[in-house]
């Protein structure tokens, strides 16, 4: 972008023509220079002085918005403050839709991304990832009364999930045959179950189990299927090409569990005080192994 | 950022996708476009009838619709439509691509209610007295409707109508929240798997010009070769 620059304040000369190029020119120079950034992304934060995650905000508990409080709250939150605290600056959640995570990641409005992101081979080519910070899998949610008791009996039926995902591949690899239709959110996806306008809702384990907690007396209606059909390693996503953020982020992780911190975040968000009643952590944030 | 590249997006698989979307957007516009004109036509004589009931019926319709947001109606008549039928009609909705379904009756009340006013404006721009002549010569109301005034008002109707098909094409791209796989849908799957959002929205939005032009091509003809004949 530097050479539209140059070549436009080069042709700019005294006359109100001129200084519209220019100013076009430094125009798009600032729009593409957001994408592009500078040198050290890192430099950019400490200099703006906040970390701005992006997270989900509608994925309890891992982000959502506490009712009391109104504002956004759950374990990509707590791991996005514990970032900017490593850093030095004020951390800054933004709610973003599933399906624009990494396009806004890449064209640099947020800095890096909690929003339950699972680590890939395929993004791989598009984003870094951090350490794991959370590894669960995606299971499938029936109704009692449709009787189907193995993912598998799902060939040829509807199945909602959210869109932007890798619920929809996933599933799609698990049973080729099953129907997949998606919606903006996946509360959106829950109500189309409840309404019967499919068999089956699927979604990241930790997510579903929390929706299922939710149903209260319901619960009896419905049944989260054993099998999973996939397992997931959630990791904070970075812009490519950044390794001093990259390197800082992952300390901080590690800090929090050596510190025990990162236990208690677990415990504090999906133990047995929870509505998820998780009784053991199964995994340490140590590797970026998938 | 990588390359802009179109080849990362016209692969076999996504190539697929993004013709099954623009396909069923087509089908999606034909569908409500048969639907939404009979029950604009209606909507406009309702306005027009000299019972009153009938006017109420045809004032609440339009303007009932036409101030709600789509986006919020189309929402409406997927998540809580369905719910108000009685359990049988509910239940072979659901076998039935309910999405598809739903999204056409959304769109069609939706069209319907814009092209009555233009149909409604259209038959009220044919002078009053050729209504009145039909009748004095012992035409019914609608006859007269359909063998004088009608025949004069379609002249002015069609660009307005055809207009509105043009909004109706863009308007299919919101059916997309409540998941029917219409181009949109399926553009933000190519996107979620090729990360090639510029490239996706590049393609998509050149298939909803090239459908957009087309229709205003067709109502710039229509307007040259059928001008409007003063009375």
């Amino acid at each position: 972008m530097k050479s539209l620059l140059q070549v436009s304040s080069g042709t700019a000369r005294p006359g109100a023509a001129y200084m519209g190029a220019a100013h076009l020119g430094v125009a798009l120079a600032g729009l593409i220079s957001v994408q592009t950034a500078t040198a050290d992304q890192l430099a950019d934060i400490k200099q703006k002085g906040e970390l701005v995650c992006g997270v989900l905000g509608t994925d309890e508990p891992m982000s959502f918005i506490d009712p009391k409080t109104r504002s956004l709250v759950g374990y990509d939150v707590d791991l996005c403050a514990a970032v900017a605290k490593k850093i030095g600056v004020t951390p800054k959640p933004r709610q973003l839709a599933v399906a624009a995570r990494i396009p806004e990641l890449q064209q640099g409005r947020v800095d890096i991304l909690a929003a339950t992101l699972t680590h890939t081979k395929e993004r791989e080519a598009v984003v870094d990832f951090s350490l794991n910070v959370f590894v669960t899998g995606q299971r499938v949610m029936v109704r009692r009364d449709s009787g189907i008791t193995k993912v598998a009996q799902l060939a040829g039926k509807k199945v909602v999930t959210v869109k932007g995902g890798t619920q929809e591949p996933n599933m799609r690899k698990a049973v080729p045959t099953v129907e997949v239709v998606t919606f903006e959110t996946a509360p959106q996806a829950f109500v189309a179950l409840q309404q019967r306008k499919a068999a089956g809702f699927v979604n990241d384990e930790v997510s579903l189990l929390d929706a299922f907690g939710k149903l209260g007396d319901a619960q009896k209606d419905y049944v989260v299927l054993p099998d999973s059909i996939s397992v997931e390693a959630i990791a904070l996503g970075l812009r490519k090409g950044e390794p001093a953020l990259k390197t800082l982020v992952n300390d901080a992780l590690r800090e929090l569990e050596q510190s025990g911190q990162a236990q208690q975040l677990f415990f504090k968000w999906f133990g047995p005080t929870s509505r998820l009643k998780y009784q053991t952590r199964s995994f340490k944030i140590d590797s970026d192994r998938i | 950022m990588p390359h802009f590249d179109l080849a990362a997006v016209l692969t076999d698989e996504f190539r697929g996708w993004l013709l099954r979307g623009l396909l069923l957007s087509l089908e999606l516009m034909a569908t409500t476009w048969l639907l939404a004109v009979p029950l604009a036509t209606f909507t406009a004589l309702c306005r027009l009838s000299s019972l009153a009931p009938a006017r109420w019926l045809g004032f609440v319709l339009v303007e009932g619709i036409r101030n709600i947001p789509l986006l919020v109606q189309l929402l409406f008549w997927y998540f809580a439509v369905p719910e108000l039928l009685p359990e049988f009609v509910r239940a072979w909705l659901y076998e039935h691509n309910a999405e598809f379904i739903c999204a056409t009756c959304g769109l069609t009340l939706y069209t319907a209610a814009f092209m009555a006013e233009d149909i409604r404006s259209g038959i009220r721009a044919v002078p009053i007295t050729q209504l009145e002549a039909a009748r004095a010569l012992g035409f019914s109301f609608l006859a007269s409707m359909r063998r004088i005034v009608l025949p004069q008002a379609i002249r002015i109707i069609v660009p307005p109508l055809i207009s509105q098909s043009l909004n109706l094409w863009k308007n299919t791209s919101v059916a997309t929240v409540i998941g029917t796989a219409e181009l949109m849908y399926q553009a933000q799957r190519v996107e979620t798997a090729s990360f090639r959002g510029v490239e996706t929205f590049t393609l998509t939005t050149i298939a909803y010009l090239c459908v957009s032009l087309t229709i205003t091509a067709l109502a710039v003809w229509f307007q040259r070769r059928f001008p409007v004949r003063t009375a």
